[in-house]
């Protein structure tokens, strides 16, 4: 799957995600995390949105994440709604 | 108990459910707010915020409800308003006492002053402008003197301001206001500075970016705002510059010229003055240079413009400036000019 164009998914509210991706033409996968619980979760955050994008074959992407601390299954919902959205 | 949140249409009386809410905490409306959401509850107004530009501002939740997930709600609805518009990375700009809100929200602070505090959606941003004009140049860490012009356009003012700066210091770096909000747009300004200051060895011409002299630190250098809102946003400018860009570049002076007739820019400078020597920054105050015993000045160039008086154009702007006024490529701005009454 590629990414066309800029879109979201999410909110700021406790336990969820907030995500945005963007085209990243050629320069593959670049992950910029915010997160309340970095220091805890921030790899484990990582290798979920990793391996969702593994799953979509996404290999270009930028994604801005915002955690208020999701669960993984929340976090792979969000990244996949917004890159749904992004098509 | 349901929380609702809507978009208030700030051209209907509901505009004045808002600021009459807003003016409980000491608040009010910006001049530069494009939208307005509230939170209500059984149609009481219990929280607000609003954004400008790239700016999340005048933000306000009801004291007995903060805790509770209103502001998460709030900002989650403006981010996505601000998102729709193209803007991805934004800023909040609020009172110090909210910080904690925002900074559990992901939001990383700036800079704040005694009554402000600017922050922003991630985390490096303003440590990545700084690394991108690094990459940019090629001067090293001896001391360096600092100008930042909107050039609106550039002037031989300007280009007195800047050889005076270039001979007295071994370094200088002249930021141009990034912020199109001036007749002439950024890539004219900047490439008319270039060019007018070729032979100028030591003086590197770089884009003041978001966070010098823009709509995030300094909106009322745009827009004119009430006394005190002009007031702290100078301070917050002048203390992101001392803080970050003086910091990261060596900046040892400040370079300004003096200010006759604008009175925005001749309060900055004052609030320059106070503030950066306390980050081991000089500011040198320049007399500006006159033609037939007059200050040359951008704005008098642009008045000149509107009145189509090439000959006294051509007294006060470089070669440079006056063959790019000439070109067919300046027809479009002077027209802009003609019709207008911008104050930039």
């Amino acid at each position: 799957m590629v990414i066309n164009k800029p879109a979201r998914a999410g909110t700021l509210e406790s336990s969820d995600i907030y995500i945005m991706v963007q085209p990243n033409q050629g320069q593959g996968i670049e992950i910029q995390l915010d997160s309340i619980v970095l220091k805890q979760f921030g790899k484990q955050i990582q290798n979920v949105m990793r391996q969702t994008l593994k799953d979509l074959e996404i290999e270009d992407i930028k994604i801005i994440a915002n955690d208020r601390g999701a669960l993984d299954y929340t976090i792979r919902a969000r990244l996949e709604t917004a890159i749904n959205r992004a098509n | 108990m349901s929380l609702i949140i809507e978009t208030i249409d700030l051209e209907s009386t509901e505009r004045l459910q808002v600021e009459k809410f807003l003016s409980e905490f000491n608040l009010s409306l910006d001049k530069d707010v494009e939208q307005t959401i509230v939170a209500k509850i059984d149609g009481n107004i219990i929280g607000t915020c609003s954004c400008g530009g790239k700016v999340v501002k005048s933000f306000a939740v009801k004291k007995e409800l903060q805790g509770e997930g209103i502001a998460a709600k709030l900002i989650s609805r403006i981010t996505n308003i601000m998102f729709d518009k193209g803007i991805f990375h934004t800023f909040i700009f609020t009172k110090p006492v909210n910080k904690h809100i925002f900074s559990e929200l992901g939001y990383h602070e700036i800079f704040s002053t005694k009554d402000v505090t600017l922050l922003e959606s991630s985390s490096d941003n303003i440590r990545r402008y700084i690394k991108t004009i690094k990459s940019q140049t090629s001067f090293g860490r001896e001391d360096k003197a600092a100008i930042v012009m909107n050039c609106n356009p550039f002037t031989l003012g300007h280009r007195y301001l800047i050889e005076r700066a270039a001979c007295e210091n071994e370094t200088v770096i002249v930021f141009i206001v990034q912020e199109d909000k001036s007749s002439f747009p950024f890539d004219v300004r900047y490439k008319l500075v270039k060019e007018g200051i070729k032979d100028l060895n030591n003086v590197h011409v770089v884009s003041g970016g978001d966070y010098i002299i823009s709509s995030n630190t300094f909106p009322s250098y745009f827009i004119k705002e009430e006394e005190h809102k002009d007031r702290a946003y100078k301070q917050l400018d002048a203390g992101i510059f001392g803080e970050y860009i003086a910091t990261a570049f060596n900046i040892k002076r400040r370079y300004l010229g003096t200010e006759p007739y604008c009175s925005v820019t001749y309060g900055y400078n004052k609030v320059l003055a106070e503030i950066l020597p306390g980050y081991g920054v000089e500011v040198k105050i320049i007399d500006r240079v006159t033609v037939d015993s007059k200050e040359v000045s951008a704005s008098s160039v642009r008045k000149y413009i509107k009145e189509d008086n090439w000959k006294e154009i051509k007294k006060l702007v470089p070669e440079t400036t006056y063959s790019f006024l000439l070109s067919s490529e300046a027809r479009k701005i002077i027209d802009k000019i003609k019709g207008s009454e911008l104050r930039h």
